[in-house]
């Protein structure tokens, strides 16, 4: 060692340092500094959102029931899996132990997570209806995982599951937009996605309630700093009648159709069945059900609502709208006689009647009880196109019923206009001719054709079908039609069912009324026969009528999908639902 | 000369040995542990081992810097041999209740050995062959260190290196060198030395939302704990992050964020003035120290209790990511402590030795 050294040199690199760590512990002082004092009271509402858990406390949805008390829809309890992500240490762990517990793949529960929606501290269903041993295996280790809880909830029940998979809908996952748009709403909130769950969601959906705990690190709860308790939902009467709606599906059987049934007087709907339909119970679920995309890509659409959605060729059921119309604008008289021969020959075209040797001499009634086309041929060309599509849409064709079910259809009741402005070509007159008989662009709802049925049924009153209960009725439109006129029309619908001609005749000991009709979907090839057609070929079958014959108290509309022909493929659905509609009322009136 | 006692030096030490037992007394309720009582007894053995070591002359520790180089070299071979495995490293000497890791004492050692051989240097600046031989001096224990292997520790020699090389005058174009070969290093760290969880430690810090639930965790609870402190602090034994446990390692490497949870900013800083009043008498026994060696061994004990200071604090406030170093004096550890203490033992013994009027 060399004493008496310079060292300065060394003093000034020594001092260097200790300026470096005194700035360094500035900095630190300062970081301290903007955590403590300028953002201290965010730093300790993270820390209370870190200690405090919100359980949510499941609100139960309100019960559906049909018009004689029959529940249709209703809450089971189910135990339900939560997941705090605010909590989760170990996502890959957590996964595995989901897995473990036999609740689901790790991979599937990896993807759960990461398609989280909405608020993030919220906590998350990851599996639910669970059972004894389910919950037995996940409170076992509660400790190992704090950030899982299992809390009862409550898991939708349809009972009469595919009878009433449209009408009464299911339920579905709110969707980020909704989130948004509902701030404090829980992510796990389920809201009706189809018929009546849709429909009256808002007064059916209760309020979620809320209870918030003091948790440790380990989630064990010490104690309830503040509870909320959930309001149920109101529980709902639905003016379907789950008898009827049997007696259509048993009916209708595996055959794709629709099957509505209206109260004329009041426009309740009793019946509304679509086939094929589906299991809606496993949409109760919080979570995707594997089976969606199988139903969905369904070559059937058993998820389509065919009451409301499908859109048909009304083929003669249209006829005696017709017919009104002829009556009320003075174009015929019900004396008044057409020649039928099987064929017609207008604008250097042959139409031919559905007869082959044609009907003989046809008078107004004779004319809709055996469904005579050339009769209507000429009615039509009378008549006009732009008369026609009008007077249709006084009877509700062509828009919305006022049902209110998402989903519904409007149809169609082509007009010069509309060829203009769609078809960009003007209206040909042989398409007058086609739309005189059901055929062409004028497509209808079941829902409508019953509607209009209805107008029918009631003295001409137009009635807005609706499927809840209600105190009061629906006001009804007065079409303002002469009651000679419809009368006329009636007795002739009648006869459909009990003349010696009627199309309808296999049902005359029932005192029902009402049309056939057969709808093109293909055209006829010369000597072929419909029953050697393609099955997709096929005409669809359509029947609309009601019961009993003096005050109907129901009308039903029965489409069946590519079913042939209309008296043999739709009217015994029709009169199987009408049957068990009078008897059932009989047994109501009897002592 | 001045044979005094550095006052100063143990009025910081005192002080921080005080809130280290104030506050692992109030974690001893939480954790149910016996950690005050623990630590109070390496705090008095440790006072002694610096009160005794301060009594040393500079020039026998100068002498002694050899022997306790190759002896510290010796224990962390030894250790690679015979040791226990602690947290995934195979670090620990386990002799009844008492454990010590080797690489705590070796470090003081290599500051030694460095320092004296920095005493037999005559230059202002280091040649390229002397800049090799620190690095083979302090890189051979490092090395020793990394076969554990113990990253963090290891770490805490690094300071040493670069302390050690600015004191000894590095010309400037060696520094560019080291900084490519440093890169160079740190490349290559990351893409094979690296485990996968030591890489996501690092992501984490700079996008905390990456992996709230993993390797974010321990980040945003210390956060929150020291942030929720406020200005008072929310009270001895009353921090919710701790009390609750939502804080992991309370009691070793996130002790910092436990007190300024419970004192808030008045007890964070002076918990930081502390530190810095520590390394104040520590650099100015440097500059006062008689000859090289006081003056190299003095810099380098700061230079690597401020690295500690400054690497756990920043992790404490979410700066830096989760390494496992621990802060003097503080964290609990008898050996962290013991060897803290002798090493400002070591520099009670220079500034004892130091010049009066220089």
């Amino acid at each position: 060692m060399r004493i008496r050294e310079d060292l300065n040199p060394f003093r000034r690199r020594a001092a260097w340092v200790s300026t470096l760590t005194t700035i360094a512990l500035a900095i630190l002082l300062i970081r301290l500094f903007d955590m403590q004092v300028m953002h201290g009271k965010l730093w300790k509402a993270r820390a209370e959102n870190n200690r405090l858990r919100r359980l949510p406390i499941e609100a139960p949805r309100g019960r559906i029931f049909d018009r004689n008390g029959f529940i249709l829809a209703e809450n089971r309890p189910s135990f339900q899996l939560l997941l705090f992500p605010d909590e989760v240490r170990d996502v890959g762990r957590t996964c595995l132990f989901l897995a473990r517990a036999g609740l689901g793949t790790a991979a599937g529960f990896q993807e759960l997570l990461r398609r989280r929606i909405g608020n993030t501290l919220a906590p998350q269903i990851v599996a639910e209806s669970l059972s004894w041993q389910e919950v037995a295996a996940v409170r076992a280790h509660q400790s190992d995982h704090p950030e899982l809880a299992v809390v009862d909830g409550f898991r939708r029940d349809y009972p009469y599951a595919k009878l009433t998979a449209h009408a009464v809908g299911y339920l579905r996952q709110m969707l980020p937009a909704e989130l948004a748009a509902h701030p404090g709403v829980s992510p796990n909130s389920l809201v009706g996605a189809t018929g009546a769950e849709a429909l009256m969601n808002a007064t059916l959906a209760g309020a979620e309630g809320e209870r918030r705990v003091v948790v440790t690190a380990i989630g064990q709860q010490l104690g309830v700093v503040s509870s909320q308790a959930a309001e149920a939902g109101t529980d709902m009467t639905l003016t379907l009648d789950i008898g009827l709606q049997r007696a259509a599906a048993d009916a209708l059987g595996s055959e794709s159709g629709a099957v509505v049934g209206l109260d004329p007087e009041t426009g309740a709907v009793r019946v509304l069945y679509s086939s094929p339909s589906f299991d809606p119970n496993i949409f109760t679920a919080h979570l995707a059900p594997k089976a969606w995309s199988g139903l969905a890509e369904d070559p059937a659409h058993p998820l389509q609502n065919r009451c409301i959605q499908g859109l048909y060729p009304p083929g003669s059921t249209i006829k005696p709208f017709y017919a009104l119309e002829a009556l009320t604008e003075g174009v015929v008289t019900p004396r008044k006689v057409v020649h039928c021969t099987g064929s017609v020959v207008l604008f250097g075209h042959t139409f031919h009647c559905w007869r082959r040797g044609g009907h003989g001499i046809v008078d107004l009634e004779r004319s809709l009880e055996v469904s005579c086309d050339s009769y209507y041929y000429r009615l039509g060309l009378a008549l006009g196109i732009d008369a026609m599509s009008r007077w249709l849409g006084r009877f509700g064709f062509g828009r919305k019923t006022g049902l209110g079910l998402p989903g519904e259809r409007s149809g169609l009741v082509g007009n010069p206009a509309w060829v203009k402005r769609v078809r960009h070509h003007p209206w040909y007159p042989g398409t007058t001719i086609s739309v005189a008989i059901g055929q062409g662009p004028i497509l209808a709802t079941p829902l409508q054709l019953a509607r209009a049925y209805a107008t029918l049924a009631n003295g001409g009153h137009l009635i807005i079908p609706h499927l809840v209960e209600r105190d009061t009725p629906i006001p009804a439109e007065d079409l303002g039609l002469r009651p000679a006129d419809l009368e006329a029309v009636r007795t002739a619908l009648e006869q459909v069912v009990h003349g010696s001609e009627g199309t309808a005749r296999a049902f005359h000991d029932i005192p029902m009324a009402g049309k056939t009709g057969t709808s093109q979907v293909a055209r006829l090839q010369e000597g072929v026969r419909v029953e050697d057609m393609k099955r997709r070929l096929r005409h669809h079958a359509l029947f609309v009528g009601w019961a009993p014959l003096a005050r109907p108290r129901l009308v039903v509309a029965v489409v069946v999908e590519h079913g042939g022909g209309g008296a043999r493929a739709a009217a015994p659905i029709a009169a199987a639902v009408l049957e068990a509609s009078l008897k059932s009322e009989d047994a109501a009136a009897a002592p | 000369m001045e044979h005094r006692f550095d006052a100063w030096l143990l009025l910081a030490v005192f002080g921080i040995l005080g809130a280290s037992l104030t506050i692992l007394s109030s974690l001893d309720r939480v954790l149910s542990a016996h950690l005050f009582l623990r630590q109070l007894i390496w705090g008095l053995i440790g006072v002694g081992v610096l009160w005794i070591v301060s009594l040393l002359k500079s020039n026998f520790l100068y002498r002694l810097a050899p022997a306790a180089y190759l002896g510290s070299l010796a224990l962390l071979a030894a250790v690679l041999i015979a040791g226990h495995v602690r947290a995934g490293t195979k670090g620990w000497f386990v002799l009844g209740p008492v454990s010590f890791q080797p690489s705590e004492i070796a470090r003081l050692g290599t500051a030694m050995m460095v320092a004296a051989w920095y005493a037999r240097r005559s230059r202002l600046q280091l040649r390229f062959s002397e800049v090799g031989i620190v690095g083979v001096l302090i890189g051979a224990p490092m090395g020793l260190i990394l076969l554990q292997p113990d990253l963090g520790v290891a770490l805490t020699y690094l300071p040493l290196l670069v302390a050690a090389l600015w004191i000894g005058g590095m010309p400037g174009r060696y520094w560019v060198l080291l900084g490519i070969t440093a890169a160079l290093f740190v490349g290559a760290g990351w893409t094979w030395g690296l485990k996968p969880y030591q890489k996501e430690r690092v992501l984490t810090l700079l996008e905390p939302a990456r992996d709230p639930f993993g390797a974010g965790y321990q980040v945003r609870q210390s956060k929150i704990a020291v942030g929720s402190g406020r200005v008072g602090g929310q009270g001895l034994g009353h921090g919710s992050q701790s009390v609750l446990r939502f804080l992991p390692a309370q009691h070793t490497d996130f002790i910092f964020a436990v007190w300024a949870e419970a004192t808030g900013f008045i007890g964070s800083s002076a918990a930081l003035a502390a530190y810095a009043l520590l390394l104040w008498r520590i650099w100015t026994a440097a500059v006062h120290a008689k000859d090289r060696f006081g003056l190299a061994l003095a810099s380098l004990i700061g230079a690597w209790l401020a690295f500690q200071v400054f690497v756990n604090l920043g992790m404490v406030v979410g700066w830096l990511p989760t390494t496992g170093i621990t802060l003097p004096l503080f964290s609990y550890g008898g050996s962290s402590l013991l060897t803290t203490c002798a090493a400002l033992g070591v520099v009670g013994a220079v500034y004892r030795d130091r010049f009066v009027n220089a």
